[in-house]
Order: structure tokens, then sequence, then C-alpha cells
């Protein structure tokens, strides 16, 4: 609530400077409705505590004992993801919806299904990453930071620190195309109607692409790093 | 007194020393460290730098004084990061793992030993992208006063004080309630309040911004006192502010080791 409330108190700055009703041709209140639904899915497409966990599995050598389930490590470890995010976005979803009824904020909350579908599915993309970078555990003894790395520079990209579509061309086209903007920008771009259902599908596409290359990536990875285990921590 | 301050001084280089040579042992973390300070920078930069695209001002500042507010931001924070950060990221751990009992039977300061212990040399690279930063959005601000740059040898260590004080009190709560990884987390929530310009927000949150919950001095007055007229009142107040505040984490770690029950024991 603190972050949401510092990102509308910025937003309220910007609109007293910029002396205009409007910005980009959208409203003070449109700008504090993506800010309020951006810290939300934000908190959805983000894996911090999992891939951490991941990590650590790898660098200590308790991995030993996921190896032998009839699971697969990466499946393991989506499996507690998912249900992880799916009973905190029902319980928080509260919030912002809350917030939208008393401040009136403008969102169309018969989008929001599909917006945080399109979230959810991003969060295999998410979680895939996150195995690409416990892979690295298998080579390095100490890699926390380059999560830390990873989730700045897809924080960058996803939408949360302001909309995309505000970026200048060729910049804003690019980084909408890629998959990263459906973590947060697509999703509240389309509930907050800054886009239409067109833009959502290429999201899907463009995760989907990036699921396709980086599961390639991973499953090679892991493959590689297998082979240069030992199992110290058996 | 010069004798004991010259043993703390030593027993600082010597626990630097030893932090710079541990950090060298993990190459890949080393720099994947400044790797993650470039992102943390660069997400700042292009999010003002997106918004001034849109608006002249935000505050009071426009984009070349919003520059030097950022330069100065990561300058003060770099120098967080190196010689204390880490230390003060630790004391959970070190409560539940029983390693504060280590620090405690030590003939020395169990605060200086807490807050001072590990040094965090990976950020060096980052303390000079930040100066640098710093300098280049100085150098793009017309008619600058440079002699004014004299303020911050009082104001760098005096939000260095103030950063290290609010933080410490966060992290010194993990002995009094064992597990506080949740008011860890509300510390960065609360440190973000400072790592925007103080004349955003509405007159009564910046009032409790710079005496209640003094974020907003961390930043918000060094860069003042670089870019507008100076006004002694606003200047001089983080002087009044580092004695209470550095008293207060002494009293409240003397009185958070009440609670301490020695988890080894």
């Amino acid at each position: 609530m603190l972050t949401t409330g510092i990102e509308i108190l910025l937003w309220v700055a910007v609109f007293k400077g910029a002396k205009s009703a409007t910005i980009a041709g959208f409203s003070e209140a449109n700008y504090l409705s993506y800010a309020l639904w951006s810290a939300f899915f934000a908190r959805i497409a983000t894996s911090w505590m999992y891939e951490f966990k991941m990590v650590e599995e790898v660098s200590s050598g308790s991995i030993n004992s996921i190896i032998v389930r009839p699971m697969s490590f990466y499946e393991y470890y989506l499996s507690q993801l998912m249900g992880y995010k799916v009973v905190t976005t029902f319980i928080s979803l509260i919030i912002p919806i809350a917030a939208v009824f008393i401040f009136d904020l403008p969102t169309d909350l018969s989008r929001l299904p599909l917006a945080t579908l399109l979230c959810f599915y991003y969060l295999f993309l998410v979680h895939t990453i996150s195995f690409i970078i416990s892979t690295m555990a298998f080579h390095f003894t100490k890699i926390s930071s380059l999560t830390v790395a990873k989730n700045l520079f897809m924080w960058i990209l996803m939408g949360e620190l302001f909309p995309l579509d505000l970026l200048p061309e060729p910049y804003k086209t690019w980084v909408i195309s890629l998959p990263f903007a459906s973590g947060t920008f697509t999703p509240v771009a389309y509930i907050t109607g800054r886009i239409g259902l067109q833009t959502v599908i290429e999201g899907f596409m463009s995760v989907t692409i990036g699921l396709v290359v980086l599961n390639l990536i991973g499953a090679y990875l892991w493959r590689r790093g297998l082979n240069t285990y030992v199992g110290t921590g058996a | 007194m010069i004798k004991t301050l010259k043993k703390y001084f030593l027993l600082y280089l010597a626990m630097f020393k030893a932090s710079f040579i541990a950090d060298l042992e993990y190459r890949a973390n080393f720099f994947s460290r400044i790797l993650t300070d470039v992102f943390w920078y660069i997400a700042q930069i292009i999010t003002f730098e997106v918004l001034y695209q849109h608006t002249e001002k935000i505050g009071d500042w426009n984009v070349k004084e919003m520059r030097v507010f950022l330069g100065l931001l990561f300058v003060i924070d770099a120098f967080y990061m190196i010689i204390i950060h880490e230390n003060l990221e630790n004391i959970t751990e070190k409560v539940r793992k029983g390693d504060l009992d280590l620090l405690l039977a030590k003939p020395v300061n169990s605060q200086f030993m807490l807050t001072l212990q590990k040094a965090n040399t990976a950020i060096f690279g980052n303390l000079l992208l930040g100066s640098s930063w710093l300098i280049y959005s100085l150098m793009g601000l017309e008619g600058f006063n440079y002699a004014r740059l004299l303020w911050l040898i009082i104001l760098f260590p005096c939000s260095l004080i103030v950063i290290y004080s609010m933080r410490f009190m966060f992290s010194a709560s993990a002995v009094i309630f064992t597990r506080s990884e949740n008011l860890q987390f509300l510390w960065w929530q609360v440190y973000r309040l400072g790592m925007r310009p103080d004349s955003m927000y509405t007159p009564y949150v910046k009032y409790v911004l710079l005496t209640l919950i003094p974020v907003g001095v961390i930043v918000s007055i060094p860069a003042r006192a670089l870019l507008n007229p100076p006004n002694l009142t606003y200047l001089l107040w983080p002087l009044i502010l580092v004695p209470l505040l550095l008293y207060g984490t002494h009293r409240f770690w003397n009185f958070a080791l009440k609670f301490y029950s020695s988890a080894s024991s």
C-alpha cells in the first residue's frame, strides 16, 4: 500500500507540474488507476522467494531429494509457485477492487479475468527464467545477486515504474513487443483502457515465443549442470 | 579517548581488508552486484527522464535539477551499501542462528561490530558510476556555484547517519521479535519515500518525512543545498537530528538486548 501511495503521490506531482488535464491522452485518474493496478500485478509477476529457494537447493546440494522424486525440479517448484500466487492473488485482489470503488478510479473490471490470465501465463516465463538462473548454481558458488539483477532488469521492462506507452518511439514499440510487458503493462493498460484486445493477444503470443526459447535454453543448461554436479549435500 | 578511537579505527581497517578478500572470492557475485545497481540506476533515471518528457517540473525541480537529485541519491546509497547495508541486513539471521552471542562476547562495542563488521567492497564500482552521474548532472546546470559542494562535507555524513539510524532501529527489532522479515520489508518502503524529492509531497507528509520519519533528510536536504539558495534553518536541521538519532540507536540497542535470550545456548 505504501508503494502504491508513493507512486500515486508522484503522479499527482507530475500532473501539477504538467499544468495539463491529460498526459498522452489520459487523465490523472487514469494514471492513479494505473499506479494502483501496476503495484498489484507486479507483485504477482515477480518471483523472489521461490527463485532463492531453487538456487539454494542447487548450491547446497539438497536438490538430491528432489531429483529422486517422480516430478522434475522444474515442475516441483512451478506447482509451489503457482499455488502460492493463486492464493495470494485472490486474497490481495480485494484491496485494488475496494480502492477502485472508493476513489472512483477508471477500471473496466470485466477485463480483469483476461488480464489476470495473461499475468499468470507470464508467470510460467518468470519461472522458466528462475529455473535458468538456478542452473547457474551448478557452476558458481554464490549467485544471489544475479536474481536481484535479473528482477531489476525485468522490473524496468514490465511497466510498473510508468506506463510503457509513455516511452518515445521506437523504444515504445520495442519494449511493448517484449514478453516482459505482459507481466504488468499489458494487463494493467488493458483494464484501465489504454490498450485493446489486440495488444493482449500479442502479449500471449510474445510470452509463448519466450517460453519456447527459454525452455530450450533451460533444458540444455539443466542437462549440462547435472553432468557437472556432484551431490555434496547427500 | 584517542587511544580507543585509534583501536576502533584499526579494527575497522582490518575488517574492511578481510571483507575485500572475501568479496573477491565470489567473483561472479562481485560483478553481478555491480550489474544489479546499474539496473537500479537505469530504472530511476529512465523513470524521471520519461516523466519529464510530459511535464516541466516535478515538485520544485526541472529535469536538470532532478538529475542532480538522482546523482546524490546514487552516491549516498552507494556509501550506505558499502559501509553498512550488509551488516544490518544480516542481523535477523545472526539473532536466529545465535551468531550474535559471538559479537556480544567480544571486548568491543557490540553495536560497532554489528554495524561495521562487513564492508561490501563490490559496491565501489557503483560508487564510481554514481559519482560520474552526479558530476555529469552538475555540469549540466547553468551557472552552478561549485562552492556549494562544500555543504556536502557536512551533509553527506549526516545523510549516512540518518539512514543508518533508521535502518538500525528496524533491524535491531529482530532481537526483540526474533523474526522480523516483514519489518525489514517495511524499511525498504519507508526508504523509498526518501528516494523522491520532498517537494513532491504535501506539506504535512513533507513535515513528517523531515522530522518524525526523517528519510526526507537523506537526499532532499543535500540536493537543496546544491540547487536552491541556502536556507540555514533547513540546512542545519540534520546537525541537530544526527546526535539525537545516534543517541536513540544506542538506547534502543541496549533496550533490545534485554529481550535477547541467546539462540545458541
